[in-house]
């Protein structure tokens, strides 16, 4: 008998879980593939997306993914436009004291893209040259901290690699799986460019949804989903698709 | 009745100088007064009493400052020669060079000025000879062009002010067409011209702001830059906002103190 209204009240719950499944808005700055890119179609696409809505799936909630400049893309969460940004936001102790993050769900280590005839081998032979990133990332904090080097910031990630590729700039810092995606994959800038070499980090660099302060209701769900994706291989499959496997 | 048809037509000017003081309303507590003292002692005030982070904000734009002067006097030269290329241009009775310079006018006055830059600087930027334009010089191209579009038509007024019998006086003395537009008509031109000109300046250096698009690191790039990084949202736009309205004031006055001397004769 127990067992039978334990099972009625789980597929009750199923049910209204279905029914109900809550909304999450999440934040995405979709100028980064392939990370996070909007396709021919205006869709969000990427490797982000796809992982949210794995997550959402697995966790129960209805994700929509809200297209948000890079600018004030931690401005709008504090206000509260959405519960939380899915933009491949790396995990730093500056955020956390303004926001808090998931458990990370992707490592990055910083890539150097330049030109393939650039010499460019160390940080070393950044001395002297510019180098840029997009505005407010990680890439361009680590520009700023190479001696030697000017560093200029761009509102996105693309339109310094057109720069770079055009020849205005020594060279483009960015997550690697971006700056691989753009030195390595794409099809124009690939036989130009290249991923010259990764700076390792101090500490590991890893990407976190970003929530507000205090949001353990958000963050455990999503924490609760992106569990359940890596232990049922969801996760593996996802990532096999953009990078190939590990 | 009909005399209300017969009036003068009012002329609206609304420019960038809206701000500008009139000189009969030259009190001491004018507008334009409250809004310079005040913007200057909100940000004394701000540094003052919370110089963190509001005088780190301050401290982080002085560079930017420059950079924005930088682009606003270097646009402002490149489009005061085309606007004079294009006014007279535009009097032209050779009409393919008016027709060049109406075209140039229309070109550019139906795209906006954040596209033209986007334009200059990327699109472009992929032609082989455009390739090694730096941005500042890029920035500058583009807010010269724009800029000089209206101010072409600035001068086209300003020539087209002065009144007929001037040049059939000079060129009765035997002035040729030229000399008579460089020695009779353009020294009187230039009076209704630079009230204009100095407004055309302010709205440059505001528009000047949409350079940061270019990776130009100018005044609002640096207050992006920081609050990018500081997330310090409301602060660091609350003194960019205050140091360009401080900037602009101050050249809207100065602006209208040069008006005032050029309206000498004109007194009321």
């Amino acid at each position: 008998m127990r067992t039978r209204i334990a099972l009625a009240l789980l597929a009750l719950f199923l049910m209204a879980g279905n029914a109900l499944a809550k909304d999450v808005v999440f934040a995405v700055d979709a100028t980064y593939p392939p990370m996070e890119m909007v396709d021919a179609n205006k869709n969000i696409v990427g490797f982000g997306p796809e992982i949210v809505a794995a997550i959402g799936k697995a966790a129960g909630f209805n994700p929509i993914l809200k297209n948000t400049a890079w600018d004030g893309i931690f401005a709008g969460l504090a206000s509260g436009k959405y519960d939380a940004i899915a933009s491949s936001v790396s995990i730093t102790d500056e955020r956390k004291q303004t926001m808090d993050f998931t458990d990370p769900y992707f490592e990055v280590k910083q890539g150097v893209v330049t030109a393939k005839d650039a010499g460019i081998k160390t940080v070393a032979d950044l001395k002297g040259k510019t180098i840029a990133s997009q505005m407010g990332t990680t890439g361009y904090f680590v520009c700023k901290k190479i001696e030697g080097a000017t560093a200029k910031s761009y509102d996105e990630i693309g339109l310094a690699v057109e720069d770079l590729y055009n020849g205005r700039l020594d060279a483009v810092i960015a997550d690697d799986s971006v700056a691989s995606n753009y030195a390595l994959q794409h099809e124009q800038y690939s036989q130009k460019l290249t991923l010259a070499f990764l700076i390792a980090p101090e500490k590991p660099e890893y990407l976190g949804f970003a929530v507000n302060k205090g949001n353990k209701e958000i963050a455990d769900l999503i924490n609760k989903g992106l569990a359940a994706i890596k232990a049922n291989g969801e996760y593996d499959k996802i990532y096999a698709k953009w990078f190939g496997s590990k | 009745m009909n005399q209300h048809f017969h009036k003068k037509a009012v002329k609206i000017d609304i420019g960038d100088g809206a701000a500008i003081p009139v000189r009969k309303d030259a009190g001491l507590f004018t507008a334009w007064w409250m809004t310079f003292f005040g913007a200057i002692a909100v940000i004394v005030y701000l540094c003052v009493t919370q110089p963190e982070p509001y005088w780190r904000v301050l401290k982080f734009l002085p560079d930017g400052v420059y950079v924005t002067f930088q682009v606003t006097v270097l646009s402002i030269l490149l489009s005061l020669v085309l606007g004079l290329i294009t006014g007279l241009g535009r009097l032209s009775r050779n009409r393919i060079i008016n027709l060049i310079a109406s075209t140039y006018v229309e070109i550019i006055r139906g795209i906006p000025l954040l596209v033209q830059l986007f334009y200059i600087y990327y699109a472009l930027g992929r032609l082989e000879f455009f390739k090694d334009l730096p941005p500042m010089a890029a920035a500058v191209a583009a807010m010269g062009i724009c800029y000089g579009a209206y101010m072409g038509e600035v001068f086209r007024a300003g020539i087209d002010s002065i009144d007929k019998g001037q040049s059939e006086a000079s060129r009765s003395l035997g002035f040729n067409r030229a000399q008579t537009m460089m020695y009779v008509i353009l020294p009187q031109a230039w009076r209704t011209i630079l009230p204009p000109v100095g407004n055309e300046f302010i709205a440059l250096l505001k528009d000047s702001s949409l350079v940061s698009v270019l990776a130009v690191a100018d005044l609002m790039r640096r207050g992006r830059e920081f609050a990018s990084e500081s997330f310090l949202y409301f602060e660091a736009y609350t003194m960019v906002a205050l140091v360009y309205l401080v900037i602009t004031l101050f050249l809207s006055k100065g602006v209208s103190k040069m008006e005032q001397r050029l309206n000498y004769y004109e007194r009321d």
